[in-house]
Formats: C-alpha cells, structure tokens, sequence
C-alpha cells in the first residue's frame, strides 16, 4: 500500500497494562478480554490520514518484563513515536514509569514523540491513579498524555493518530531531516512535504488531525 | 468412524480432540483450527503403549518412539508417555522401581511446596495473587505497589526476588490458555501458579520468565498429580531453560538465535543475506517461537502434537541416566554403537550420534524455525522489504502449519545442514 510518510512506533509499559490491546484495538477495531502475553516482539500496522496525506503506522509492541528488555531495547532505535502505557487500576505500573522514559531517552532519538496512555479507563471504579497524576507526570517529562480504554477504545484512535500528528508537525516544523530513516520515518511516494502532495487515496482510515 | 472407537473412546470425528481438551464456545474464532487426529497404525494408542511394556515394567522404547514419530500420541495417555520422552523416568526400569521414585518425587515436591506456603501462605489454597506481596509477611499488599528488600542477607534476598515473581505469575496464569474450558476453573488456574512458583522456588538461578507459563501449562493440564506435572515441567525445562536466562545486555535465546542463523547461512546463503540486508541477520522475528515452542503458532492439540514428535525425534536412551547423574551429556561413538541400541534414539538424535554432532542436542526447535522460513523462502525474498514485512510473513503462518510436515522439514534441512557444514570442513 502506497503511503506518503511511514512512521515506527513502538509501545512500551509494564506488563499486563494493555499494550497488546490498544494495538489490536487500533489495528483491528476489536477487544480480548486475555490477550496471550507477548513473547518479545510483535507487530501491527494500519493506514492513517493526516492533513489528507495517507500515512502508515508500523508499530512493533513489545513485551512488558524485564527480562525482554535487552530484546525490545533494540526497537527503539528507528521509532519515530512511542506509546508509553501504564494502567491506572495498578499503582506499581504508573511507579515504573520513570524507569521506562529513562531507557527510552537512553536508547531513542532525542525527537521522538511520546505520548503517555493511562489504560484501561472503563475501570474507573478500581482506580489507582488519578488522571491529574497522569497529567502532572506527562508535564514534568515533556509528554503528551491521555487515559484511554482499549476495552471500549475510547481515545485509543486518538492516541495513535494524535501521536503521528505531532509527528507530521515536526516534519512540517523541519525538526526531522526525512531522508534520514533513523528518526522512524520513510517518505514514501508522493510524500514531499509541502502543499497537498498526496498522490494517491489508500488511506483506509480517516484520522482527526493534530493539535 | 470406526478407526476413531479403535483407538480412543471418542465419538465423533471432528469433536474427538475437543472433547479431550474443551475450547470455551466463546473463543472458537480466537484459536487456530486443530489439524491432528489420532490414526490407526500411526498413532501411540492406550492398548500399543499397555503393550510396550514386559511383565516388570520395562518399556520398549525403540517400538514406542517410531510410533510416536510416525502419528503422536493418543490424547488419553500423553502424560504418561511424555514423562518418560522428557527423561523423567528410564525405560530400562522396572514398575518398582519407578513407583519409588515417583514416590519419592513427590514427597520432594510437597516438602518444597510446604517451604513455600510457610512464607506466602496463599500458596496450595486454589487461589492465588496478582498484587505485590508484602515482603514481611506474604500477604498482598494495598495499592502502593511498593516491595522493598529490607535486608542484604542472601537468603533474604532470594526470598525477597521470589516473592516478587509471584505476582507476575498470577498475572500470566489468567492469560494463560485461555481458550480452554480447563482454566475456567480458578483452582486449575492456581494449580499451574503453584507448580511455577514451586519451580522458580528451586531453581533460583533464572527466575520466572513469561513464556515458562506456556511451557508449563500443558503439564499441568495432562499430567492429574500436581508434583508429577511439576516434575514433567522441571524436566521439560532442563531442555530449553537457558533460554530464559536473562540479563542487562543479552537473553539466553540469543544463543539459539545465532545457531539459527549459521544454519541458515549454510543451507540458504541466499535468504540468510535477504535477512541480513534488512537488519534481521539477528533473528529476532523467531524469538517466541523457540521460547514457547511454537505454542502460538498452532492449536493446543497441535502444538502438543509438534512437542511429543519432536522429543521422539530428539530422543536420547541416555538421557535419565544423564540427568540422575546431572551433568551434561554422555557422548558415545557411534561406531560402537549396535543397531539395538540405535534404535532407542530418536530419528534426529541418531543422526547426530552418527556424526558425532554432539554439539546440536535439543536444537531440533532451531532446525524446525529454519524449516518455517525455507516455506515462505520465495515470499520472503520477493516481498518482503522491511523486517515489518518479514514480522507479517512470518505472523501469517499461524494455523497454517502442519507439524507433521514442518519437523519432516527440519529434519531435512538438519541433514542438509550437517552434510554442507562437513563438506565446508574438508
């Protein structure tokens, strides 16, 4: 499928917080309610449209544990926005979040798009974490921030397509030279940046666009 | 129809699989399609495996494995016949003496197990934790998700790092099979968290790793005893536990990651560069399929299938004896070999005592991976662009394998392998 940018995103967060299921909500539009347990890496991609142009997110989502982290580290590299997921029914998953965005700055190019998602927001009655400490985090580390749900998916389009929108600014704002595919994005055919340069349709899916 | 009553107690043909290991009606559509099926003259029915044994017990294991390498194993009896497959007991032995140990296994096993319910006391209740415990006294602690060690005494610390698996565990137990009517029942949930805790309770060294779960698993689901399956499981590890031996830097995989990678490169140079070309000369696509077993990439019944051909194939008649004397292998010259004797090894095995491949046990898995990649060879070259692509080829196998046919492949490739690697010698 032709695209005029490609975007890698990768989604991190401890285990169990739902990073399997906000990408097959996304992908697939559907919800388990078990997701088998991720095992390394996997990968899902989708169609977006952002300022008419269409837009593929390649996402690689990754297991939670520890013990993978020497694996998924290496999928930083290259990733032009990050996920970084926490469920707000378990305090210990907001806690480590420090030491994610800590490996994510350590491993990731400096101008890599985080967005920071509070999961699993249909269990607002077993709710460990408030949304202002969700807010307050994201504001302290720079992050764009959202409680999101990938049982009922709300915000789980926005998440994804807000994500690439900050991404497609930046590529207008000239913060990222496109030719260099270590920031995570390819131009693809008919995507020269400039004025309605999308050559062709394929998006099949009509984003909102970015702030 | 008639060739299913033979053989199992089944009564209808399609159901006969489902009927052994039930999938909840709700995730039909969530699981691959089971190919397998019991078959007459191919399978190891309960009457050939009752037959296989002389009138002290002693198993004849060359008559059991080209069975099992020919159809599998009847769903009735393959826990039973797997513990022996893993090396859990000798064929040699008699009933006795078996009965002894078995005894004597599980007297081990609760005696852990008690060691374990004395700090986390839910522990053998049919229940089990997905909260941080409290270091202190076992009990799961409020939502501060806070565990601290509160000691540097190594014995502390130990039991501190056990406690905080536990948690996890629980967390992977309710993703666990899901689809299987089995783990409906939380007591059947908490007898495999149990067996995990016991195992990593013991073997301190590596510590739970998710994936051991999907290993463990099917364990605990054939196997009624809870320390039989414990002992199925921790022998079933012996095989593939460094590859869950993890650090900052590097996984245990890794290691049969680049055997996968030298396979490739001499049995396929072509598709080895391909993959290299687009940064996957790492393999890191295959990683849970060599962790699991390729748990995810065919039905329970199959996969179970795929395990009991491959431990027939990879089959060594020294293997209790290695393990009960717990070192590394027992080489032997093949030249000295009887035809007897060379019998009692599995199809994959022999081949590698013949050449004296002594460095390749175990590694059918690694062979078998091979195998999947040589059928999508085409595919792979011509389409795939980027290591997404590769990941969508490779995704795309699920359900379509048959296991059968894939380890007839390895076992190709595998002599293919070991034919260029000698000839690359000379």
């Amino acid at each position: 499928m032709s695209y005029a940018y490609l975007f890698k995103y990768i989604i991190i967060g401890d285990t169990g917080v739902g990073k399997s299921c906000l990408l097959l909500q996304f992908t697939d539009k559907r919800f388990q309610p078990v997701h088998d347990l991720t095992i390394g890496v996997e990968f899902g991609a989708r169609m977006i449209t952002i300022d008419n142009k269409p837009i593929k997110l390649q996402i690689w989502d990754t297991a939670g544990q520890e013990s993978f982290r020497s694996i998924t580290r290496s999928y930083y590299r290259g990733a032009a926005g990050a996920l970084l997921v926490y469920d707000i029914t378990r305090r210990e998953t907001f806690n480590h979040l420090a030491s994610w965005l800590e490996d994510a700055r350590q491993h990731a190019n400096a101008n890599m798009t985080i967005m920071l998602i509070g999961n699993k927001s249909d269990l607002a009655h077993r709710r460990a974490v408030s949304t202002e400490e969700g807010e307050q985090f994201a504001k302290e580390n720079g992050l764009i921030f959202m409680e999101a749900s990938a049982k009922t998916a709300q915000n789980v389009e926005e998440a994804f397509i807000n994500t690439a929108g900050t991404i497609y600014k930046k590529i207008q704002d000239g913060v990222f030279d496109v030719s260099n595919e270590s920031y995570g994005i390819k131009v693809g055919y008919g995507g020269i940046p400039g004025p309605s340069g999308g050559k062709d349709g394929s998006a099949s899916q009509a984003g909102g666009c970015c702030s | 129809m008639y060739m299913l009553k033979s053989i199992g107690n089944a009564n209808n043909a399609n159901g006969d699989m489902e009927s052994f290991f039930p999938i909840r009606p709700d995730c039909q559509q969530l699981v691959p399609k089971t190919r397998f099926k019991p078959k007459v003259g191919k399978t190891l029915s309960e009457r050939r495996w009752n037959a296989a044994f002389d009138k002290d017990g002693r198993l004849d294991i060359a008559g059991v494995l080209r069975r099992i390498q020919r159809g599998g194993i009847h769903p009735a009896i393959k826990g039973e016949v797997w513990e022996f497959l893993l090396g859990c007991y000798d064929p040699n032995s008699t009933s006795e003496e078996r009965e002894n140990l078995r005894k004597k296994r599980r007297e081990q096993y609760y005696a852990w197990k008690e060691e374990c319910v004395k700090i986390v006391p839910v522990i053998g209740t049919g229940k089990f934790v997905m909260a941080p415990l409290d270091a202190e006294d076992g009990e799961p602690v409020e939502n501060n998700g806070v565990v601290e060690p509160k000691s540097d005494d190594e014995s502390d610390k130990k039991v501190v790092q056990w406690k905080l698996s536990l948690h996890q565990i629980g967390l992977d137990v309710v993703r666990t099979d899901r689809a299987l009517v089995y783990y409906e029942n939380e007591a059947n949930q908490a007898k495999l968290w149990d067996v995990l805790a016991i195992y990593i309770w013991v073997d301190d060294d590596i510590g739970y790793v998710q994936g051991m779960n999907d290993i463990c698993s099917p364990m605990v689901i054939l196997l009624k005893d809870e320390a039989d399956a414990f002992w199925c499981f921790e022998h079933a590890m012996r095989r593939v536990r460094e590859n869950f031996r993890s650090n900052a830097t590097s996984m245990g995989v890794q290691s049969q990651l680049g055997i996968l990678s030298q396979v490739m490169r001499v049995v396929d140079p072509k598709l080895h560069q391909h993959l290299e070309g687009l940064d996957g000369g790492e393999y890191l696509f295959a990683i849970r399929m060599l962790m699991v077993l390729f748990r995810r990439e065919f039905s329970f019944v199959d996969a179970l299938y795929l395990w009991e051909v491959m431990w027939a194939m990879e089959y060594n008649p020294n293997m209790f004896a290695d393990y009960a004397a717990s070192k590394g292998s027992h080489d032997v010259v093949a030249a000295k070999l009887s035809k007897k004797v060379l019998q009692q090894y599995g199809k994959y095995e022999r081949k590698n005592v013949q050449k004296g491949r002594t460095d390749q046990k175990s590694l059918l898995a690694v062979f078998l991976v091979a195998g999947v990649l040589e059928t999508k060879n085409k595919k792979l070259l011509n389409e795939a662009k980027g290591l997404d692509d590769v990941a969508q080829i490779m995704g795309d196998i699920t359900g379509s394998l048959d296991a059968k046919k894939a380890l007839t492949e390895a076992l190709k490739i595998h002599k293919k392998y070991l034919k260029k690697a000698r000839n690359g010698e000379s």
